[in-house]
């Protein structure tokens, strides 16, 4: 079992709101993807005993929705924007230099699970371009110097919390 | 009496006249070929024995879609499907009788794989009924071969059909 | 205008209508239609691939463009309601235009492999390119190929279930498949992933589609992208010859089409023949691939001899010379009553007449019966069952019940076809079904309320009903609460383990229902109690009044059961069939009559000394396999026909090759009464010989003509179907004393022994795709006992009863949730009968873990 007493309680709940089954699995998919990071098809059939619908229809709902990730994610996703205002101020280059930074290509995780890097449409802060999004943090402004000093950061902060 | 004679001058006067044709023969070219020491030069057109062609790594190409069956006018094409084990179609039996065969070349241009042809083979007289149904073992090209071969055909055919080089 | 006047004919009074121009034609349409099928309904041919007549639209393909006058956009005509006024043109420049660029795009990613596509031939794909495509592509670049999980497959074919291949490059994304699955299956193992350029069809996660209704989505794709393993790669459409039949393996008489190839003597496939009336053009997997044992190698080929205790191949003159003395032999040692003949209800009216003559008139004998797999057949006749198993009943009424009542039936076993147009019911005139069964059944989902009663209360259950009603004032009982226990429906309710609301709730509905339909299936005909519940059931059908608004019948079981009934092959036929039998035949034989059981039971006494089976296995099929066989093994003489070697066979003095039903044109009855014909499709293979042609031989062997001309049998038959009316409820209630159901300590899970899901009878294993789905017997039980039992999926457990034990795979049930288990009968692997036995009502066993 990989989904949490809690999240399937929750999910039971969510499935009262709703006048029929099926409207749920979006609301339940959600939960399951909060708790575990990454949907797959194990998950899937567990969503469909616990809100009580076929796993079939769980995982359409899931595989039609490209936000929820099908596999394992770092800890922080690295979304960086390569839109028209990013990339006139050198997204690719900023992209280019996180690959090398974290020894991966783009849509990849980094061995240690920390990082995974992707890059989306314009996530609606062309004012202060190129930025990105890491997890759900806007950075931006961001320059070379800017991203080394975010991603030691984070990773000190990752290993403070895998000590605590 | 004088019939007789008639009959006697005419046969004397004619008979050199008519080796003079036979004797004049013997000094022009033949018609007739030394067959088969040598042999007719064939037109560009002509449709022989049929062969099935190979791809270039020795696989068939006849996926037994069965179209040349479909489009033979003499029924002489018969043949049954199989699978091999990459899940690709082939044929387990093909054959063709070459008595009921009326060498149109229907097969040929209803082939979407390229892999019948009609060759430029006609010695295959046999002394048996049996021995003109031709198999798939006796009608699939010898690999591995000159590999110049199957395109000159390519190029040939698509001439003749009017068909672009290559798509 | 024309158009309309005479479709407005067709349209009942007070249906509001709508009327519309299509193609300059006039034409009156019930409210509700949409424009595709009120073109149809004028001739008007208009292309589609996503649009299915059984089907709810959903318009993802649209090939069907329609112009609309007024409206700005081309509209797609399978899901535009048709309205007043409305001005339609199906083939103007702008809908060709329209359907040009449609299959332009869906050409865009469908690869062009049509030499190595099955579908070749008969693709709608093709014929719509052919039709209204272009013959040239503008896309250069590569096609998407789905490779994902296709390892070892150059075309990237993938295996999703046992007997279907998928390619989805092919796929076009018309969902039918999908929808179908889902709608008129009700099952979830076939779903659409993904969306835009990469939208794939797929199996369920970590399931394989393997539903009982599977080959359906085969045949309804519009393409090659699902493909039967059964005609994959064996022959081209177009060099096949097509022979109508039907199935000979449900009661229902389903319509197909037999695709065969008459040079090679084969059939390859099966498909639908729709009838609207019957099967609604879907075919459950046991008809579509049964017809695989007509084409299997190990058929019967030659009669077989006893000599020396061995079987030894003889011609059929050898056989027949046999039969005729050993038969004279048992009639001059003892006289002509100690002959019984057993047959088989799948067989031909043709046959069964015949043999029924052969046992009748020629070997003057009673002992006739075609009900081998009951238990305790009484000696005296069973009015009041035969009557309730044969009311007139037609499935298409299934359709507008508002209530549908499943008692006793695990339908998708069963009567799959029965099952399909309940679920039909519910989608599209949203009736109430209520399932009441002894276990959960996968037919309970589409059950607005589901019972699930104690093992054995059949008539306690229809006696609560009948109580609950006159309770709540719905009916008038008169005598009849007087003459049933219990007294209350409170009390029957806790007796059955069911809730008295419910009780109440499915009285209400079936009193107040405006067209009821009540389908009883085999707990009730197999029961030992079945004259009790049929008694119970015939009190409940006239205090409701349900034959005067609806639908009552127990249904039968095999393809001809019905017929066999009407044919009088029964010891003591109803009182119009043995008249017109007597009066065709000029004679009635005196011997006292005999049952199945009756018969085995004289076979053990050694007072029956021979017996004829025709095309049936009482050693594997009657509820008491040691009982049946010892019976079978003091014959003097046991003559069997069939198409294989079975258990029956094998103890047989003289076995005779069988022809299955492809090989001769029959005539079968389905449970409606409805006689259709199968054609022949092949030669009989081998030296097999139809039913009736070796009927006629023996009697003729024995030096008795069955029928002086052809067509005498033919006119025989017609006869008697025309004599056997429905017989009339009597206008009494019965009395029905529910007996004591015994209960055993030491054995007590209750085992229910039937078809399996994609089984029907003992020779569907010889068919391979059949025998792909399931090849073995299994024990199917809740996850509940297993986890009680110590049990997991594939475990092998012992099953004991007072009388045999057998070992058996454990398969973990996805409906059964209370403490019964399921073995299927239709493997000879597996002697499940052998635990079973024919005194006792319910069936109880034990079970424990067999440990290595």
């Amino acid at each position: 079992m990989m989904l949490s007493e809690q999240s399937i309680a929750r999910m039971k709940e969510v499935v009262t709101k709703y006048p029929s089954r099926k409207s749920a699995v979006l609301p339940a998919l959600t939960i399951a993807y909060r708790q575990i990071g990454h949907l797959d098809d194990d998950i899937y059939n567990e969503i469909s005993e616990a809100i009580e619908i076929p796993a079939v229809e769980v995982a359409e709902a899931a595989t039609f929705y490209t936000m929820f990730p099908k596999q394992p994610r770092g800890k922080y996703l690295i979304q960086v924007c390569h839109n028209i205002s990013c990339a006139l101020l050198g997204a690719d280059g900023l992209i280019t230099y996180l690959e090398q930074k974290l020894g991966i290509v783009k849509g990849e995780t980094t061995p240690d699970n920390l990082f995974t890097l992707i890059s989306v449409e314009c996530l609606g802060s062309c004012a202060t371009a190129p930025m990105m999004q890491i997890n759900n943090d806007y950075y931006e402004n961001l320059t070379r110097e800017s991203v080394d000093r975010i991603l030691k950061e984070l990773t000190e902060q990752a290993q403070a919390e895998d000590e605590a | 009496m004088k019939e007789i004679l008639k009959a006697l001058v005419d046969v004397i006067w004619k008979m050199p006249q008519g080796l003079l044709v036979t004797f004049k023969h013997m000094f022009k070219k033949p018609i007739t070929l030394d067959y088969p020491k040598k042999k007719e030069p064939m037109a560009p057109r002509f449709k022989g024995l049929h062969y099935l062609e190979r791809y270039e790594d020795g696989s068939e190409r006849c996926v037994c879609c069965g179209l040349c069956a479909a489009a033979c006018p003499a029924d002489a094409v018969y043949m049954e499907p199989d699978e091999n084990e990459n899940g690709e179609r082939l044929a387990k039996v093909y054959e063709i009788n070459m008595l009921r065969c009326i060498f149109c070349g229907f097969c040929e241009e209803a082939c979407p794989e390229e892999a019948i042809f009609l060759g430029r083979e006609y010695e295959f007289a046999t002394d048996s009924r049996e021995g003109f149904i031709y198999s798939k073992d006796q009608l699939l090209v010898p690999h591995p071969r000159k590999e110049s071969a199957f395109k000159r055909t390519i190029r040939r055919i698509r001439k003749i059909y009017g068909v672009e080089e290559s798509r | 205008m024309a158009d309309a006047v005479e479709n407005k004919k067709n349209i009942a009074e007070g249906v509001p209508t709508v009327t519309l121009t299509i193609d300059g034609r006039e034409t009156t349409v019930p409210k509700g239609t949409t424009v595709l099928m009120a073109a149809r309904g004028l001739g008007i041919h208009i292309p589609t691939f996503c649009w299915h007549p059984k089907l709810k639209p959903m318009g993802s393909c649209r090939m069907c463009y329609v112009e609309i006058e007024k409206m700005p956009k081309l509209q797609v005509s399978c899901a535009l309601e048709a309205m007043d006024g409305m001005v339609v043109l199906t083939d103007s420049d702008l809908v060709k235009r329209g359907r040009r660029a449609i299959i332009e795009f869906i050409l865009m990613n469908h690869p062009l492999d049509c030499p190595t596509c099955d579908k070749g031939g008969e693709c709608d794909l093709q014929d719509q390119t052919f039709a209204h495509g272009v013959d040239d592509s503008r896309f250069d670049f590569q096609k998407y190929r789905f490779t994902e999980g296709t390892e070892g497959s150059t075309f990237d074919d993938l295996r999703i279930g046992p007997e279907i291949v998928l390619n989805r490059n092919r796929c076009i994304l018309c969902y039918k498949c999908v929808r179908a699955n889902k709608e008129a299956f009700g099952e979830y193992d076939l779903g659409a992933y993904e969306r835009g350029n990469i939208m794939e069809i797929h199996r369920a996660p970590g399931r394989q589609v393997d539903n009982p209704f599977s080959g359906n989505l085969v045949e309804i794709c519009p393409v090659g992208a699902l493909t039967n393993t059964d005609w994959r790669y064996k022959i081209r459409v177009w060099l096949t010859q097509t022979t109508s039949s039907i199935c000979p393996f449900s009661s229902s008489g389903v319509n197909t089409l037999l695709y065969k190839d008459d040079h090679q003597q084969k059939i390859f496939r099966t498909t639908s023949r729709p009838n609207d009336d019957i099967d609604d053009g879907w075919l459950a997997d046991v008809t579509r691939y049964g017809y695989q044992i007509a084409t299997s190698p190990d058929r019967l080929q030659t009669p077989l001899i006893k000599k020396d205790g061995q079987q030894v191949p003889a011609t059929w003159k050898e056989a027949l010379e046999i039969i005729n003395k050993r038969l004279n032999e048992i009639k001059d040692k003892k006289g002509r009553v100690c002959i019984g003949g057993i047959v088989s209800p799948s067989l031909d009216n043709a046959t069964l007449h015949s043999f029924s003559k052969l046992i009748r008139v020629t070997l003057g004998s009673n002992n006739i019966d075609y009900r081998t797999q009951y238990r305790m057949l009484p000696k005296e006749p069973e009015n009041v069952y035969d009557a309730m198993s044969a009311r007139s009943f037609k499935i298409s009424d299934i359709d507008d019940s508002d209530v549908i009542v499943a008692f006793g039936s695990d339908l998708v076993k069963e009567h799959p076809n029965e099952y399909l147009r309940i679920r039909k019911a519910c989608n599209f005139h949203s009736a109430s079904v209520y399932s009441v069964n002894p276990y959960r059944v996968k037919s309970a989902d589409v059950a607005r309320r589901e019972m699930i009663y104690k093992v054995g209360t059949e008539e306690v259950f229809l006696n609560g009903l009948c109580l609950a009603a006159i309770e709540a004032g719905m009916a008038e009982g008169g005598d009849l609460k007087e003459k049933i226990s219990p007294s209350t429906a409170a009390e029957a309710a806790a007796i059955c383990g069911v809730d008295a609301e419910h009780l109440k709730e499915l009285a209400a509905a079936m009193a107040n229902g405006r067209k009821v339909t009540f389908i009883a299936g085999e707990l009730v005909s197999r029961s030992r109690e079945r004259l009790c519940i049929s008694s119970a059931l015939a009190n409940l059908t006239r205090l409701l009044g349900l034959e005067n608004k609806g639908q009552v019948s127990i249904l039968p079981h095999y393809a001809n059961s019905f017929g066999a009934g009407k044919l009088g092959l029964l010891p003591q036929p109803p009182e119009g069939i043995r008249n017109a039998l007597t009066e065709l035949w000029g004679a009635w034989p005196e011997a006292e009559p005999l049952t199945t059981d009756g018969m085995l039971i004289n076979m053990k006494k050694e007072e029956v000394n021979g017996c004829i089976a025709l095309g049936c296995n009482p050693v594997m099929l009657y509820p008491d396999r040691e009982f049946a066989r010892e019976s079978l093994e003091k014959l003097d003489f046991l003559l069997v026909a069939d198409l294989y070697e079975t258990e029956t066979t094998g103890l047989a003095d003289v076995v005779l090759p069988l022809a299955s039903w492809a090989e001769y044109d029959g005539r079968y009855i389905n449970l409606e009464g409805r006689v259709q014909r199968a054609n022949r499709a092949l030669k009989p293979r081998f030296e097999s010989k139809p039913g009736y042609e070796i009927v006629e031989a023996i009697a003729e062997q024995i030096g008795d003509k069955l029928y002086e001309s052809s067509d005498q049998c033919e006119q025989e038959i017609s006869r008697l179907v025309e004599s056997s009316n429905v017989q009339p409820l009597p206008d009494k209630y019965f009395d029905v004393r529910p007996a004591e159901e015994e209960s055993d300590e030491e054995y007590p899970i209750a085992l229910f022994v039937g078809d399996d899901p994609h089984h029907s009878g003992h020779l569907t294993e010889k068919a391979n795709s059949l025998f792909n789905f399931c090849g073995e017997a299994y024990i199917e039980m809740s996850s509940e006992l297993a986890k009680k039992l110590d049990l997991k999926e594939g475990d092998s457990a012992r099953v004991e009863s007072k009388v045999g034990k057998i070992i058996v795979p454990v398969r973990i049930s996805t409906t059964i949730n209370n403490d019964v288990v399921f073995i299927p009968r239709n493997f000879s692997s597996t002697t499940v009968t052998a635990l079973l036995m024919r005194k006792k009502r319910t069936d109880r066993v034990k079970i424990s873990k067999v440990v290595n």
